[in-house]
C-alpha cells in the first residue's frame, strides 16, 4: 500500500466518524441534515415539496418517524432514513447491496486490521448489518442480506424509491459512523451506472399535513343503477347513513347538510357563493369532488347542481332527521384518544369548587356519625340486626340504633362551561367547527349547562345563552360566521356578564383564540383593554382557561395573569385537542376537590 | 298487549324480530345469543321484546328446582350431585321458557342473590339461607334488561355481574354472602337490552366498552317510514281495535287465534333449534369470518364467533337448510357495528358485495383521482451533484439553516 492511498484511507476512517458524530448531534436535536449534496439524512418520512413552485426541496415530516411509518415499528427513533436522489436511470438494488456489504467489511478490516485473521468474525458481524439495512430502488427492494443473494421483492406503484435509492437503516447511535460508509458506496453504484445524481437544493422541516380522507372510494351510493348480472342489491342503509354522517362530521349538523346542499339546488336564490361556503365550513372543494365522484353533485352550464341522486339524498336525509340526528350526537359524545400530547399547560390556578350529593343505592355505611338524617337501607338493616339480637342474647327480633344502615352519597362537581370563542376572519372553517364540535360534545357527554359567546368585527354575541338543550345549542351555533376583526375586550365583558346574570354552579369561561385583540373598548389599545377586561373574570371568581397558538404566547401569558387563569398553548386548535384540553382541566378541579 | 305476530313490521324494525327469533332458538338449543337493540324513543324496541315472552316454548326442569335445573344435567347446589333415580323420585315439570327483567331498582342482591330474609327472620325456625336472584333464575331463558346504559352508568356492581355472566358460554354466576358458602353455577341465560344511546348518559359503548363487546348482535332501530306503517300501528293501538277484537275473514277474533300464533312459534323455534344443534357453518364461510377479522384487524374474537352462530341461526329462521354467504353478509352489520367504526363497517360490506360495472377494473372514474395526489414533476431536481467522496469535510453536513440563505 503506498502512502498516499493510505492516508487517503486514514482519512476516509476519520471522515465516517465525524460524519457519525454529527449526525448523533442533530438526530438529538430532531433534525435531518443533508449529507454532501444529494443524500439526506434524518430518523423521519421525507417528501417532496410538489406544492411550492422551489423545486429540489426536500421535507423531513418531523410527525411522521420512519420506522413507524415504513417498517411498522411501535418506538420512534430506532430507524436512520437515507435518502440518495438521482436523475431518472435504473439503479439494480442488488448492486447497491452488493457495494454497500463490501464497504462495510472494507471499512472493518481497516479499523481493525486484525480481523483479517478472523474470518468468521468478521462476516457475522458484517452479516449482522447486513439484516439492519434495507434498500429499495428503482428496481426492487429487500435487504441488503436477501439482495447480496440476488433475493429481491418488487416494488409497487406507489413506494418510495423512484427517483431515490431509498434506505433504512436499524443503527444506534454510536454506529452512525456507517451511514458515511454505506452512502457513499451507494453513490458509486449510481455514478457507475450512468445516471447522476440530483442536488437536494435544500432541506425542511415541518409536519405532514393530515391526507384528506376520500370516502368516496368506498362508499356505495345504493341509486346506483346496476347492469351487471350477478350484482346483488346493496345494503342501502349503512352506505348512506355513512356517508350523511360524514358530512354532517365536516358541516357540523344535519341542518347543515341541508343548508350545504342547498347551494346546489336549482333554486338561485337559495345558492351561497363557494367564497361563503368557505366562510362557514372551510374547504369544501375536497367534499364537492367527492361528491361529483359519487354522481350526486353534477356540473351544468348554470353550475354545479345536484343530480337526481343527491336530490334522493336529500330527501332521504328529510326522511330519516331523527335517526340521523341520533346517530351524529352519538358521534359526537365519542371521546378523542391523543390524551395530552397535542398540547402545553402553563400556570396553574386553584379554586374553590362547590359539590351536588346524590345517593348510592349500591352502598350502604353503618355508623353515620350518631345523627339519624340519611336514606335507610332496610334489608342491610335487618340483617344487621338479627346478626346483633343473636349476639345480644335477645329474647325476640329487636333493631337498635347501631344496626341501622345508611345508603353511601356520591358527589359530583358541576362545571358550567361559557365558550368564548373568536370568530374573527381567521378562525373561519376548521377552527369554527372544531369549536362548535366542543361546544356540542360537553352538552352531550355532561350533566352541566353550557355557553357560547362569540366575539367579531367591533362586538360581541351571546350566541347561546347557558343550555343543557342540544338543539338550542346546534341552531347558535349555526349563525357563527367568522369574519372581521378581533375585540377580545368585548367579548370577555359579554362572557362575565352573561356568567354574573345566569343561575351557574362553579362557572368555567373558555378562551378559544388564534389572534390577538385588535379592536379596543375603552381606550384607543386594544390589547391594555382585553388585559384590563381579564380582571374582571377573576374579580367575579370566575374559573379561566385560554386556549390559544404559540405564537401569541407572551400576550396571552399575561391576559391569564391578570384573569388568574391557565394557559393552555397547541400546535393546531383542532377540536380533539380542545376536547382533551377541557376534559383535562375538569378532571383536575375534581383532584383539587379531593385533596380539600 | 298486540301478541308477537300482530306487531307491524317495517324495514326499521325487521332486524329486531329476526334477532329475538334467532336468539329465543338458539337459546333453546342451549347457547345463549345476547343482543342489544338501539334507537331513538318509541320505535318499539321494548314492545317487541316483550311480546316474545307469548312465544317462549316450555322447557323441562326438575320440580320445583329455582335454578331451572335440566333434569339430564342438574347443575345447581341442590340437585347436582343427585342420581338419575332421586331426580326422577322429585319429578319433572314443564315451565315456560323463563323471560326475566333487570328493572333499575335493582340490586346485586336481587340480581345475584342474597340471604333469604323471610326465613332468616322466621319466628320459630331462623335459618340462613341463599335465595338466588334473578340471573340464576333465569337459567335457560332469556333476561331483558331496559334501558342498559342508565344501568352501566349508575350500577357497575351489576354490570361487572353482567360481564361475568356473558363472558363465555355458558356463563358463570358466583353469589356470595357474608356467613354463608359460596355458590357457584353455570348460567346459559340471553340476554337482550334495549337502550336509547342519545339519552343520558349515552352510548353504552362509552359508558362500558366492555359490556358493549359482550352483546354479540346489537340492532340499530329505524322509524317507520311509510304512512300505512304508522297507520296500521295505529290502528292496532286503538282502543276499541284491542276491546272488541280484530275481525278477519268475517270471523271475531277471541283470543283462540292468538294463542294459535303463538303455539306456531314455539312449534317451529323447538324444531329450529333441533337443526341449529345440526348445522354447522361450511369451512369456506368459516374461512372467510377469519380472513376478514385479519383484513380489517378486527380486536374482539367475539365478533367472529357472533358472525358465526349468527350465520347459522339466520339461515335456519329463514328456513333454509343451508347457510350461504349472503347469510353471513346479512349479519355482519349486526355483529359488528357497535365493535367497529362506521367506515370499516362500510368497508367491509362494500368490499364482499357484488361490484357493479361502473367499480369494476374497468372504472376510470376512480383511478384518475387516485393519481392526482401525487402528480410527478418531471424534474424536480434540476442541478447535478457532486458524489460524498468529491466533498470537502467542512462540506459534508448541512442543515436547514445553513442552507437557508437568509
Amino acid at each position: 500500500m503506498d502512502r498516499q492511498t493510505y492516508v487517503d484511507r486514514q482519512t476516509n476512517v476519520d471522515k465516517a466518524i465525524s460524519v457519525g458524530n454529527y449526525l448523533n448531534l442533530y438526530f438529538g436535536q430532531n433534525q435531518g441534515i443533508r449529507l454532501g449534496d444529494s443524500v439526506v439524512v434524518s430518523r423521519k418520512a421525507h417528501a417532496k415539496m410538489p406544492e411550492k413552485r422551489l423545486k429540489g426541496q426536500i421535507k423531513i415530516l418531523l410527525n411522521r418517524d420512519a420506522g413507524k411509518t415504513y417498517l411498522d415499528f411501535v418506538e420512534s427513533d430506532q430507524v436512520v432514513h437515507i435518502d440518495i436522489y438521482h436523475k431518472p436511470g435504473e439503479i439494480n438494488p442488488c448492486d447497491v447491496a452488493k457495494a454497500v456489504f463490501k464497504a462495510v467489511d472494507q471499512y472493518f478490516l481497516e479499523k481493525d486490521p486484525q480481523l483479517q485473521y478472523a474470518e468468521d468474525e468478521r462476516f457475522k458481524i458484517v452479516a449482522g448489518y447486513a439484516n439492519k439495512i434495507f434498500i429499495s430502488t428503482n428496481q426492487g427492494k429487500g435487504t441488503v442480506y436477501d439482495l447480496f443473494q440476488n433475493i429481491m421483492q418488487p416494488i409497487s406503484e406507489d413506494e418510495e424509491g423512484r427517483d431515490h435509492i431509498h434506505m433504512l437503516a436499524r443503527l444506534n447511535q454510536e454506529e452512525y459512523y456507517l451511514i458515511y460508509v454505506i452512502t457513499e458506496a451507494a453513490e458509486e453504484v449510481v455514478l457507475a451506472s450512468g445516471a447522476k445524481l440530483a442536488k437536494v437544493r435544500n432541506i425542511v422541516h415541518g409536519n405532514q399535513k393530515q391526507a384528506e380522507e376520500s370516502f368516496a372510494g368506498y362508499i356505495k351510493i345504493p341509486w346506483k343503477s346496476f347492469k351487471g348480472q350477478g350484482a346483488t342489491p346493496l345494503p342501502a342503509k349503512e352506505n348512506v347513513n355513512q356517508l350523511v354522517l360524514k358530512l354532517a362530521e365536516k358541516f357540523g349538523g344535519v341542518h347543515e347538510i341541508d343548508e350545504f346542499l342547498e347551494s346546489y339546488s336549482t333554486n338561485i336564490f337559495k345558492r351561497k357563493g363557494i367564497e361563503q361556503q368557505k366562510k362557514k365550513w372551510g374547504d369544501v372543494e375536497h367534499y364537492v369532488q367527492q361528491l361529483e365522484e359519487l354522481d350526486l353533485i353534477k356540473n351544468t352550464l348554470v353550475g354545479k347542481i345536484l343530480t337526481k341522486k343527491g336530490m334522493q339524498l336529500k330527501e332521504f336525509i328529510i326522511n330519516h332527521k331523527c335517526e340521523i340526528e341520533s346517530e351524529i350526537r352519538r358521534n359526537i359524545r365519542k371521546v378523542p384518544s391523543g390524551g395530552m400530547s397535542g398540547f402545553r399547560k402553563l400556570g396553574k390556578v386553584e379554586k374553590k369548587a362547590s359539590c351536588v350529593k346524590l345517593t348510592n343505592r349500591n352502598k350502604t355505611i353503618n355508623n353515620l356519625d350518631n345523627t339519624w338524617a340519611g336514606d335507610l337501607a332496610v334489608p342491610e338493616t335487618i340483617i344487621q340486626a338479627r346478626k346483633n339480637c343473636f349476639l345480644r342474647n335477645d329474647d325476640h327480633f329487636t333493631v337498635r340504633r347501631k344496626d341501622l344502615h345508611y345508603y353511601d352519597k356520591k358527589s359530583y362537581i358541576p362545571v358550567d362551561i361559557c365558550l368564548l370563542v373568536d370568530a374573527s376572519g381567521s378562525m373561519a372553517g376548521d377552527k369554527r367547527q372544531a369549536a362548535c364540535y366542543l361546544a356540542e360534545h360537553l352538552v352531550l357527554t355532561g350533566k352541566e349547562k353550557v355557553a357560547v359567546v362569540t366575539f367579531q368585527e367591533r362586538d360581541s354575541k351571546v350566541v347561546v345563552p347557558f343550555t343543557r338543550n342540544h338543539q338550542t345549542l346546534s341552531k347558535g351555533l349555526a349563525t357563527i360566521t367568522p369574519a372581521g376583526l378581533t375585540p377580545l375586550a368585548q367579548g370577555i365583558v359579554a362572557a362575565v356578564n352573561l356568567i354574573k346574570s345566569s343561575n351557574v354552579r362553579n362557572p368555567m369561561l373558555v378562551l378559544i383564540t388564534d389572534g390577538l385583540p385588535n379592536v379596543p373598548l375603552w381606550s384607543v389599545d386594544a390589547k391594555a383593554d382585553a388585559l384590563e377586561a381579564a380582571t374582571y373574570i377573576a374579580k367575579n371568581n370566575i374559573r379561566l382557561i385560554g386556549i390559544g397558538v404559540e405564537s401569541n404566547k407572551s400576550f396571552l401569558e399575561k391576559l391569564m395573569d391578570k384573569g388568574e387563569g391557565v394557559l393552555y398553548l397547541v400546535d393546531d386548535l383542532n377540536r380533539d385537542n380542545l376536547i382533551n384540553i377541557v376534559r383535562h382541566e375538569k378532571k383536575n378541579i375534581l383532584q383539587t376537590a379531593k385533596m380539600a | 298487549m298486540i301478541p308477537f305476530y300482530r306487531l307491524e313490521r317495517y324495514e326499521g324494525n325487521e332486524a329486531l324480530f329476526e334477532l329475538v327469533l334467532m336468539s329465543i332458538v338458539s337459546t333453546y338449543a342451549g347457547e345463549p345469543l345476547h343482543f342489544h337493540a338501539e334507537g331513538v324513543r318509541g320505535t318499539g324496541k321494548t314492545t317487541i321484546m316483550r311480546a316474545a315472552r307469548d312465544i317462549l316454548p316450555a322447557i323441562k326442569r326438575i320440580k320445583g328446582c329455582v335454578y331451572n335445573c335440566d333434569p339430564a344435567a342438574p347443575h345447581c347446589p341442590h340437585h347436582r350431585n343427585l342420581s338419575a333415580e332421586e331426580i326422577e323420585k322429585i319429578g319433572v315439570e314443564e315451565i315456560p321458557m323463563p323471560f326475566l327483567e333487570i328493572s333499575h331498582s335493582a340490586k346485586v342482591g336481587t340480581v345475584a342473590g342474597s340471604i333469604d330474609l323471610a326465613k332468616l327472620t322466621d319466628v320459630s325456625n331462623p335459618e340462613a339461607s341463599l335465595l338466588p336472584g334473578i340471573i340464576p333464575q333465569a337459567h335457560r331463558g332469556i333476561i331483558f334488561v331496559d334501558e342498559i346504559n342508565r344501568l352501566a352508568d349508575t350500577s357497575p356492581e351489576i354490570t361487572d355481574i353482567l360481564l361475568d355472566v356473558m363472558g363465555n358460554k355458558p356463563g358463570h354466576i358466583q353469589i356470595e354472602e357474608a356467613g354463608l358458602p359460596v355458590v357457584d353455577v353455570t348460567v346459559n341465560v340471553s340476554v337482550w337490552a334495549a337502550s336509547n344511546p342519545d339519552e343520558e348518559p349515552g352510548p353504552l359503548d362509552e359508558i362500558r366498552r366492555q359490556l358493549s363487546d359482550r352483546f354479540d348482535m346489537v340492532c340499530y332501530m329505524g322509524r317507520p317510514d311509510s304512512v300505512d306503517n304508522i297507520s296500521h300501528i295505529l290502528k292496532k293501538n286503538s282502543y276499541s281495535y284491542k276491546r272488541i277484537g280484530n275481525e278477519e275473514n268475517g270471523k271475531k277474533n277471541t283470543g283462540y287465534r292468538d294463542a294459535e300464533e303463538n303455539i306456531k312459534y314455539q312449534k317451529d323455534i323447538a324444531k329450529w333449534a333441533e337443526t341449529f344443534v345440526k348445522t354447522d357453518l361450511p369451512d369456506f364461510l368459516r374461512n372467510f369470518i377469519a380472513r376478514l377479522y385479519i383484513k380489517y384487524n378486527l380486536e374482539s374474537i367475539r365478533a367472529t364467533e357472533a358472525l358465526q352462530q349468527g350465520a347459522v341461526l339466520y339461515s335456519i329462521i329463514k328456513r333454509r337448510d343451508k347457510v350461504t354467504i349472503s347469510d353471513v353478509h346479512h349479519v355482519i352489520p349486526m355483529a359488528l357495528k357497535h365493535r367497529i367504526d362506521g367506515d370499516t363497517l362500510v368497508r367491509i360490506i362494500n368490499d364482499i358485495d357484488g361490484r357493479g360495472v361502473k367499480d369494476g377494473i374497468l372504472s376510470f372514474k376512480g383511478k384518475k383521482t387516485q393519481k392526482k395526489g401525487e402528480t410527478a414533476v418531471p424534474d424536480y431536481f434540476q442541478q447535478d451533484a457532486r458524489p460524498l467522496k468529491d466533498i470537502s469535510r467542512s462540506e459534508l453536513i448541512n442543515t436547514e439553516k445553513t442552507l437557508t440563505p437568509s
